[in-house]
């Protein structure tokens, strides 16, 4: 016999004043099977929560339901509710008379009607409901962070200096990211290779991390605290257990004027070669498409010059299989194509150039030795006119955000100019100057009140050359009048947008991305670095534009949910899980297609000799996430939902 | 007749030396017009076989009976286009496996007959896909536009009163190769979602649940149309939805056996019509 008992909450106002709560209570404990029917204005609250618990033990309740708000609010706090009074959790249901009643009605007599049949149909659902335990899984700890920049290498070495194993995979020759191309970082100044490479250093020689560079997450599979990965590691044609890094090598090689990505195309490179001179590790890589010997089968002067004999071009990309519990992905952002912006004149006029290369201007390890010179000429500019939001915040060319450091980035320019070229005159065009951070404002008042920039507040509607000059035709709106400055170099602080391949990438993982291709959070305010996947969490600016600081703390952060994870030798899963019916199963396979998670395989029912009598789908508990589309597709209703089972839902719908 | 001896004198080839065990075909009627299907196990019963325009009738439901291609014999049967589509489907949906079946392909042309040329499934593949690039002629059945023409509470008030003889024998599904689910969903109980006694509701309930089921996999033989023994158009219905597949997802059904079934299978340019 059941013993329902039914809890009407008024949620404040914002369900008593749309539905007659003492009417409801009435006509429920009127309903068969119900033992209480009890309204309160707070039952989330504490003595809310206590007179659940109390009535429960009190009536010897045999299901519990909650009118009240959406069960994605407060059904895991109930739930607890009654785990914590003696009740199987699962046998608490919680009747949604809030957003699917109060708040979506004005008449309060029909929208307490409706509260009724909303709670009635929950009723007959939790008079079938069974007993339910959680499922445990096993959890491999070990971590995968994806992507080698700052926020990788901070996940990375937190998870490892708690004691768990990791395994960082970054897809470039060298560790280092973005962060290992600028030059002095902003508000305090210090140079970012200074700050960077030690923790390169830690990253490589960390006992608990397995470091692949030049690799690529190809495929993975799995779930929650079971990954399964594979990796390519992408050939180097050097064998990295051989070589030194002396770089015999990468001076003899007789290709040497290849534009260095790593400079951004201000220096030049060799076909053997490492991205910069302190690269982690410092190995370097043949580049396929740019070496002789690949291209006609002739030269091999590295392989010559190599002493221990290190270079191999016959290898070939290796495949590595991991298991992982958890996946951090931090792979980062790139700089927005400024070919859009031809009336900027990028890519015609040498002198304007992005913001990421005049960090290698103005660093000591960049091709000019940290001297600002003009690409074209060599010459120190005397003017240079810094143009902010190149891109970011014009919905014209398909970027509506704001990129976040450009306004930072911008002053620190107009700073490190104005350090190293003392007569040189800086103007900023700016459309506001967004400056929120610790000693980020004061950071660009410093800007302008001592290195003298000049802050010009409007948008740039044509660059041009004239008479060697870059003629830069504004608009100043604070005085409402045209300005053209004649500068020397102009320099676009262009958008950062996604990863060109962010969105297959994402599929790749299983992970949403928004519009952009930035990945997507569980929660925007609540759960920041969790992805919508459990078990895969996110670092850096693969989420959305950040500096270095914020892209640290969600690293950091980060790694204390994959330590949280491995806090435990077994998970704890929802057991809203499908189960097939294996006498009626017609082996059809539509549901093995239909499964997003790959959770249902085949399974053989053999007789006593072991011969096959038939094929059946059978469910991975493990991989199934209870969505239910196999159960609507199948045609002889052969698979069941726990928790939401045909009798359930069948009982539920009658009731109405 | 040249085509029926052909197919004769293949059938006792093949039995007498034991490369099938069975030939599935038409054998003579209760009258002159009717042909009733014939298992024939031995080559000196292949005389029975008959091949006429009269043969329309799809057997391929024969082949899914349980247990007879469990043994891995092979199997020779007399099909039409839409029978060897059906063949097709089922091997799609892991039913049957190809390889044992021996096709007597043969379409018919008023009153003629004429052999198909291929003997395994896949063989067949490119005629069929001729079939969807150019349906045959006149093939739509003129109640289908009237049917369209109607509005929607005339089309209810058509579907009702033709739905009203329903006496809920089930031959429809006993006649159709598609329904081969051990339990069909109308004889689960627990909960009773189908309705099973003859009103407006149990009886649309039931016919429409099985023309979802048979979305993207009726091949039109017509096998349920002939079973109804209260005439409901049935044919109607199913093949509007076949045209309805075709349109949204370019799905004919049974091309080739390695076909994925449409409605279990996701591509990116599905359209998407339907999500609001």
């Amino acid at each position: 016999m059941a013993k329902i008992g039914v809890f009407i909450c008024h949620c404040g106002e914002n369900i008593a004043s749309k539905v007659d709560c003492t009417k409801l209570a009435a006509a429920i404990g009127e309903h068969p099977g119900v033992a209480v029917s009890v309204e309160y204005k707070y039952f989330c609250s504490e003595p809310g929560q206590e007179s659940v618990k109390k009535a429960i033990r009190d009536n010897n309740l045999t299901g519990v339901i909650i009118a009240a708000c959406s069960p994605r609010m407060h059904e895991a706090t109930f739930r607890k509710v009654c785990a914590e009074a003696g009740l199987n959790p699962y046998l608490c249901e919680i009747a949604n008379i809030r957003e699917q009643c109060s708040w979506v009605h004005t008449d309060k007599e029909m929208a307490t009607e409706k509260a009724m049949d909303i709670t009635r149909s929950m009723i007959e659902k939790v008079k079938r409901n069974n007993k339910l335990q959680p499922i445990e899984v096993p959890v491999t700890r070990r971590a995968l962070v994806i992507g080698g920049g700052i926020a990788g290498i901070q996940a990375a070495l937190d998870i490892a200096n708690a004691g768990q194993e990791v395994v960082l995979v970054e897809r470039e020759p060298s560790l280092g990211g973005h962060m290992s191309q600028l030059s002095e970082t902003f508000p305090t100044l210090d140079c970012s290779q200074c700050i960077m490479t030690p923790r390169m250093v830690e990253a490589a020689q960390h006992p608990k991390i397995r470091l692949l560079t030049y690799a690529e997450v190809e495929h993975v599979d799995g779930f929650i605290g079971n990954f399964k990965v594979k990796i390519r590691m992408k050939s180097r044609y050097v064998d990295i257990n051989t070589c030194t890094g002396c770089g015999d090598c990468m001076t003899k090689c007789p290709v040497k004027k290849i534009s260095s990505e790593f400079d951004c195309g201000l220096g030049k490179r060799t076909a053997i070669y490492t991205p910069f001179a302190q690269s982690v590790p410092n190995i370097p890589v043949i580049d396929k498409a740019s070496c002789i010997y690949f291209k006609n089968g002739k030269c091999k002067t590295c392989m010559k010059s190599c002493q221990i004999n290190a270079i191999n071009f016959d290898l070939q990309d290796e495949f590595i299989d991991l298991d992982v519990g958890a996946i951090v992905v931090a792979t980062g952002f790139q700089v927005q194509n400024t070919a859009g912006y031809g009336e900027y004149g990028y890519g015609k006029y040498p002198d304007v150039i992005t913001g990421l290369q005049f960090e290698r201007l103005a660093t000591a390890s960049g091709p000019t030795s940290g001297k600002i010179l003009r690409p074209s000429d060599g010459k120190e500019p005397e003017t240079v006119v810094f143009i902010q939001c190149a891109g970011s915040r014009d919905p014209s060319k398909g970027v509506h955000y704001c990129s976040k450091i450009c306004c930072m980035y911008t002053a620190k320019h107009a700073m490190l100019y104005a350090h190293k070229v003392h007569h040189g005159k800086t103007h900023i065009f700016y459309m506001d100057i967004r400056a929120g951070g610790k000693g980020y404002d004061e950071f660009t008042r410093r800007a302008i009140e001592e290195d003298d920039a000049s802050y010009v507040r409007g948008r740039v509607s044509k660059v041009w050359l004239e008479n060697g000059k870059l003629m830069v035709r504004g608009v100043d709106t604070l005085l409402g009048r045209p300005v053209t400055i004649a500068a020397d170099m102009v320099v676009l602080a262009t958008a950062m947008v996604p990863q060109p391949n962010a969105k297959e990438f994402a599929k790749t993982i299983g992970i949403a991305y928004d519009e952009y291709g930035y990945y997507n959070e569980a929660h925007l305010k609540l759960r920041p670095v969790e992805s919508s996947t459990a078990g895969v969490f996110l670092a850096g600016a693969c989420q959305s534009p950040k500096d270095i600081p914020d892209s640290v703390a969600q690293a950091s952060a980060s790694a204390s949910k994959v330590l949280a994870l491995f806090s435990k030798e077994k998970l704890e899963r929802e057991p809203v899980v499908a189960t097939t019916n294996e006498a009626t199963c017609a082996g059809c396979w539509g549901c093995v297609l239909a499964c997003p998670y790959n959770a249902i395989e085949q399974k053989d029912i053999l007789d006593r000799s072991g011969r096959i009598i038939k094929r059946v789908a059978s469910v991975n508990p493990g991989l199934c996430q209870g969505c239910g589309t196999c159960v609507t597709f199948c045609r002889s209703n052969s698979i069941d939902l726990a928790g939401f089972t045909d009798k359930q839902i069948f009982a539920e719908v009658m009731a109405l | 007749m040249i085509t029926q001896e052909k197919y004769r004198s293949k059938a006792k080839k093949l039995l007498a030396e034991g490369s099938v065990k069975m030939v599935i075909g038409y054998s003579p009627g209760s009258t002159p017009d009717r042909r009733r299907p014939v298992f024939i196990r031995s080559f000196d019963e292949a005389d029975q076989l008959v091949l006429d325009s009269n043969c329309i009738a799809n057997l391929s439901g024969y082949l899914v009976s349980e247990g007879l291609l469990s043994d891995e014999k092979h199997v020779a049967i007399f099909l039409r286009p839409d029978g060897i589509r059906s063949i097709n489907i089922l091997a799609a949906e892991s039913q049957l496996n190809v390889d044992q079946i021996i096709i007597f392909g043969f379409d018919t042309n008023g009153n003629e007959v004429r052999a198909l040329t291929g003997e395994h499934a896949g063989e067949f593949s490119e005629f069929i896909g001729s079939i969807k690039e150019h349906p045959p002629e006149k093939s739509r059945d003129p109640l289908l536009y009237q049917i369209e023409q109607m509005n929607p509470q005339e089309r209810f008030a058509f579907w009702k009163d033709e739905f009203s003889r329903c006496i809920k024998c089930y031959a429809c599904r006993q006649a159709c190769p598609m329904c081969y689910c051990r339990r069909c969903i109308v004889d689960s109980n627990q909960p009773q979602w189908i309705n099973t006694s003859s009103h407006t509701l149990g009886n649309f309930e039931w016919n429409v649940v099985r023309a979802f089921h048979l979305a993207g996999r009726c091949v039109g033989c017509g096998n349920c149309d002939r079973a109804c023994p209260v005439n409901i158009p049935l044919r109607l219905i199913n093949s509007r939805m076949a045209e309805e597949v075709l349109d949204s997802f370019d799905h004919f059904a049974g091309l080739n056996p390695a076909q994925e079934p449409v409605l279990a299978s996701f591509k990116k340019d599905d359209s998407e019509t339907f999500i609001l």
